[in-house]
């Protein structure tokens, strides 16, 4: 089963950004979504988390499934700690000892055991991301959406941002749809790129990334060829 | 960092000393502990206020007046700024009002609330008008101020209604409420005492000052203002000392 964006559209004002347009999505893979700034890459996300509605079309397969969010910035409440804002988006259904667990486990994956009882501003812009990655594992979700999430960090943390991500979805592969602009970052970090042009949107590519994402480094021939052709693909 | 906590004290003790010795030169130059009692006197007339009948009557009334006038400033200022932040419609209609009334003199207020309330409460009434004002804009400003990026998290997250209100708002109005707080203690023990000037309660601190100046006692009046000073000051420390504990994610 895939999840699916059937022959959606969707304008904001006059600009009609999506016609008649499909797109599917592998369970349990990483799939990018690549494309020039203002193609609407973030409205698809919010399409997918149901956050808005497209005027006509319609989305398969994500009726009752969960969905966590790693944002461009951490969006972590100051007034929380590390842990508390963990535990803040976690269900109410569950039970304290369970929610605990989880956010334990999490901490641990990010390496922020030693920084779980600090409130954000006293943690780096670093150590902030990954509270939100552990945040978002830490939901039980089924899909795990991220808006551009290391845009504007230095290449010394996105590659280090990266690695935790990676690690950790090794452990717990859930669905995961990744927007960018990015070339190197969807080279970096997903199985799946997909191309977007610019509005009304059209798929103009579609690659798969087979090498572990562990062991991928972007001076190796096969990602230099393929960001080169990604580059010209995306026209810019 | 103690050092420099150190240096801030000193300074303060300094203001105070400064301002004692100002007051005992005016005295000295005018020379006449009828108009202008010395610091000494006063001090001693200060001192003895603590042992004069129905002293905690007085002073435990004025307090609770100015509790009380806090209180319902504070359930008042926080119900209709919370209304008046989160819906556009009640905040149009509500900041003409709260105009309205921050620009009344306090002395019209206190003469309609003469006719209108018993003595005991008329203070309590200028001190709610004066006060509520203060703490509802500002949490009308706090919840504007609440981070919409952190809004659309919980709302994507799912997080219930009642936790956003409870952990994410009213965390982030805190601050606001404890500076609109601390503003409206400041003029509410003004208005309480000036409230009880007019109306003359039986017991109260305006009243007592107000006898204390119609007989020329001079020491007295300054006297009771000493500690009408000093309770606000109190309050102003616990004021303080809450926003420290409720706002310890700061630093």
């Amino acid at each position: 089963m895939t999840l699916k964006i059937n022959h959606i559209s969707k304008a904001l004002g006059t600009l009609s950004l999506y016609r008649d347009f499909t797109i599917a999505f592998d369970h349990g893979r990483i799939t990018c979504i690549l494309g020039p700034s203002g193609c609407g890459k973030t409205t698809l996300l919010h399409i997918i988390g149901g956050i808005v509605l497209p005027d006509s079309g319609t989305l398969d397969g994500f009726a009752g499934k969960r969905i966590s969010y790693i944002f461009q910035d951490p969006r972590l409440l100051p007034w929380k700690t590390a842990r508390e804002n963990i535990e803040f988006v976690l269900p109410h259904d569950l039970p304290p000892t369970e929610r605990k667990q989880l956010a334990d486990h999490f901490i641990d994956l990010v390496e922020l055991r030693d920084f779980e009882g600090y409130y954000p501003a006293r943690l780096s812009g670093g150590m902030r991301q990954r509270v939100a990655i552990a945040r978002a594992f830490a939901f039980p979700s089924d899909i795990i959406l991220m808006d551009e999430p290391l845009k504007g960090l230095d290449v010394k943390l996105k590659l280090n941002l990266i690695r935790t991500f990676s690690r950790i979805w090794e452990s717990d592969r859930r669905t995961v749809i990744f927007v960018t602009h990015d070339v190197e970052e969807s080279l970096l970090l997903s199985n799946e790129i997909i191309v977007m042009s610019r509005p009304p949107v059209h798929i103009a590519d579609r690659r798969k990334v087979e090498i572990p994402v562990l062991d991928r480094s972007l001076e190796s021939p096969t990602l230099m060829v393929m960001k080169s052709e990604l580059i010209r693909v995306l026209g810019v | 960092m103690k050092i420099s906590f150190t240096g801030k004290r000193a300074w303060g003790v300094a203001s105070v000393v400064f301002i004692v010795a100002v007051w005992k030169l005016l005295s000295l130059l005018l020379g006449s502990e009828f108009v202008l009692p010395s610091p000494e006197k006063t001090l001693v007339t200060t001192l003895d206020l603590f042992g004069e009948k129905d002293f905690l009557a007085v002073v435990s009334s004025t307090i609770a007046r100015g509790l009380a006038g806090f209180a319902l400033s504070m359930v008042l200022g926080i119900g209709l700024g919370v209304a008046a932040g989160t819906d556009s419609r009640f905040n149009a209609f509500l900041q003409p009002i709260l105009v309205t009334i921050r620009s009344i003199p306090v002395i019209a207020l206190i003469l309609l609330a003469l006719i209108w309330f018993s003595p005991g409460s008329v203070p309590v009434f200028i001190a709610i008008l004066t006060m509520f004002p203060f703490i509802c804009i500002n949490v009308i400003d706090g919840i504007k101020s609440v981070d919409p990026d952190l809004k659309e998290m919980a709302a994507f997250y799912r997080v219930s209604r009642a936790r956003i209100i409870r952990e994410l708002y009213i965390p982030g109005i805190m601050p606001f409420i404890i500076s609109g707080a601390s503003s409206a203690m400041g003029i509410g023990w003004r208005a309480i005492i000036t409230g009880e000037v007019l109306s003359q309660p039986r017991y109260g601190i305006g009243t007592l000052m107000q006898g204390a100046q119609t007989f020329l006692n001079v020491d007295a009046v300054i006297a009771w203002t000493i500690l009408a000073v000093a309770i606000s000051f109190l309050f102003e420390k616990l004021i303080r000392m809450a926003e420290h504990r409720l706002i310890a994610w700061k630093r």
